[in-house]
């Protein structure tokens, strides 16, 4: 009975369009009044989960990937991944894609990165004779790889939505090879497309373009090295390095670029406050409705439950992997780990995943999420960008989708593709 | 009535601008207090003990007041696609009973939030040196703009004036 109070009540909510977090919130403060226990503990959790140091390490990614976008250094970052790929058969796709790959080596947010790299690369794409669905689909779907490389603030998210006993920097390590394949696949749909279409292509460079670019390009690619660097060596804790990425970004964009003024400094700090209150309000309200499913024996019940319809972890994998895909359709990213992690982790776990491993697969998972209708922010980034109506790109979205797919169940069942590379470290 | 509303907007227009100005800063304050615990901790090989419990006493504020204003700017993250269906009338008293259950919450902050901070009164926060009690000034402070901001929403909708939509803003991940 518990349970339908707090899932009842949350569902209802949510239909009713309260926002999430206080969908949370009150759901778990009714339960708790059901349960006739104190509802000050809702509060308590609220307040103490919120001030975590750990936590810290969102606001400033957020804020420096922010800086980064109103400063310029995407755009250098887009000019150098045109000069390494433009002459691919697609080639502006093909640039799209590698964009995804250095911007969020440095920014790690999607909705970012589709605005970023699609507020550069649409409108070129659009004057060189690219459909813009196209153009939209491969901007969207790309920006999933931001996701998977660090510093991904979803990943932090995911580590604290499971207790802070995963450490961050394994996490950070195992979404490269991951965030690769995706690329790797992304630029294999995006060439396939291109070739029946009969894009253009565009002639290479050179060389010599190449390096001054880089040049142009290398305060940003210094920062991956910083902030990768940092944690993976644990000389910096995960919120000291996000730390430093916000005032490395503050320097380049303000001293050596001088392309940040001081209205883009303003507008990126509102922009990182409005998206991290509510990134943050979400997991502190979800601090009591995470404490009340352990009550409530939810995992265990789960375990149980997935143990009877099947003992083999291939078919779990993809039970869980359907269900997140399915919750990814039409809720975001970040409430969504908050709100699965402590009910599937168990179950990841008690088949023998490993957890770094399955945080891999979530953040790709819900990735995908983010890219579909009815609710997928970064979708929504993208058809904004390309000005073009939702419809008009999920008609022909599907190459790519199947390329996420393809590289989700890749990831699900080849461990190694996650674990490899954090075991050199150990 | 859609007068007064407009007044009221005004000034709650204006104190939303005064909490997001107030976390901003909060923001940049964060940052110059851990970039100074890094330098000092890394570079000078001395440690700060203040900095950390400060900033973390900070984002408390940013959060909460940050989360206050999402309230009336409509930029919280919500799933409202089924209402799309509904009839206009339907839609409009579901809107004002989800404002009303979320000023119900920040009721809860501002009650809950107090008797917290009257418990804690007497204690120093190890580190700060000041007493339990500003530990929860963030969350009751959040809460009365919540309450101000989501009865706003309903007095406008009232009133036939349009409110933010949740969910309208696209920058969630």
């Amino acid at each position: 009975m518990e349970l339908y109070v707090l899932f009842g009540t949350f569902v209802v909510l949510l239909l009713m369009g309260t926002p999430v977090a206080f969908c949370l919130g009150i759901s778990s403060f009714a339960t708790i009044a059901y349960l006739g226990l104190p509802p000050v503990v809702v509060f308590q959790r609220l307040n103490s989960g919120v001030s975590v140091f750990a936590l810290m390490a969102i606001p400033f990614f957020i804020f420096a990937g922010d800086l980064m976008v109103r400063g310029d250094i995407a755009r250098r970052l887009v000019g150098l991944a045109g000069a390494f790929v433009g002459h691919f058969r697609g080639g502006l796709g093909q640039v799209n894609v590698l964009s995804s790959v250095m911007f969020g080596g440095v920014s790690g947010s999607a909705a970012a990165d589709a605005s970023a790299v699609g507020g550069l690369m649409v409108p070129q794409m659009k004057e060189r004779g690219y459909d813009v669905d196209y153009a939209v689909n491969i901007t969207v779907v790309s920006s999933i790889i931001a996701l998977l490389l660090p510093p991904s603030h979803n990943m932090i998210i995911y580590s604290i939505a499971a207790g802070g006993r995963i450490s961050i920097a394994d996490l950070f390590t195992a979404g490269i090879i991951p965030g690769f394949l995706l690329a790797l696949m992304l630029m294999v749909a995006a060439w396939a497309v291109a070739a029946r279409k009969g894009y253009p292509v565009q002639k290479f460079q050179g060389l010599r373009m190449i390096g001054t670019l880089f040049v142009s390009a290398a305060p940003g690619l210094i920062l991956v090295a910083i902030i990768f660097g940092g944690v993976r060596s644990g000389v910096f804790t995960a919120s000291e390095s996000s730390n430093i990425a916000v005032v490395y970004a503050l320097l380049v964009t303000f001293f050596v670029y001088r392309s940040l003024s001081w209205h883009d400094f303003v507008e990126a700090t509102f922009a990182a406050v409005r998206t991290t209150a509510m990134v943050l309000m979400v997991i502190g309200c979800a601090a009591s409705f995470g404490w009340l499913l352990a009550y409530l024996r939810v995992p265990a019940a789960m375990v149980t439950m997935l143990q009877g319809v099947s003992d083999n972890p291939i078919v779990i994998l993809l039970l869980l992997n359907l269900v997140l895909l399915i919750l990814g359709t039409f809720m975001d990213m970040s409430p969504l780990i908050v709100i699965t992690t402590p009910i599937f982790l168990p179950v990841a776990t008690a088949f023998g995943v490993d957890p770094v491993h399955f945080g891999v697969i979530l953040i790709l998972n819900l990735g995908i999420g983010l890219c579909t209708p009815p609710v997928g922010a970064v979708l929504f980034v993208g058809c904004a960008v390309g000005r073009i109506p939702i419809w008009d790109a999920v008609r022909t979205i599907w190459p790519f989708y199947g390329a996420a797919f393809v590289t989700l169940m890749l990831v699900t069942y080849i461990p190694a593709l996650s674990l490899w590379l954090p075991s050199l470290f150990r | 009535m859609q007068q007064a509303m407009e007044t009221v907007a005004l000034w709650t227009g204006r104190l939303a601008r005064l909490a997001l100005w107030a976390a901003g800063i909060g923001l940049v304050l964060m940052t110059i207090l851990i970039a100074a615990q890094v330098f000092w901790r890394y570079v000078l090989n001395d440690s700060i003990v203040w900095t950390e419990p400060a900033s973390v006493m900070i984002m408390g504020w940013f959060i909460f007041l940050g989360a206050a204003v999402g309230i009336r700017e409509g930029y919280h993250l919500s799933f409202d696609v089924v209402l799309y269906v509904l009839p206009h009338r339907a839609k409009m008293v579901l809107f004002s009973l989800s404002d009303i259950a979320v000023g119900g919450f920040g009721v809860g902050m501002i009650w809950f939030g107090w008797q917290l901070a009257a418990k804690t009164a007497g204690n120093k926060l190890p580190g700060l040196g000041i007493s339990g009690a500003f530990d929860f000034a963030p969350i009751v402070a959040g809460g009365i703009l919540i309450v101000l901001f989501s009865a706003e929403r309903v007095f406008r909708r009232a009133a036939g004036l349009p409110t933010a939509r949740f969910g309208d803003d696209g920058e969630a991940a």
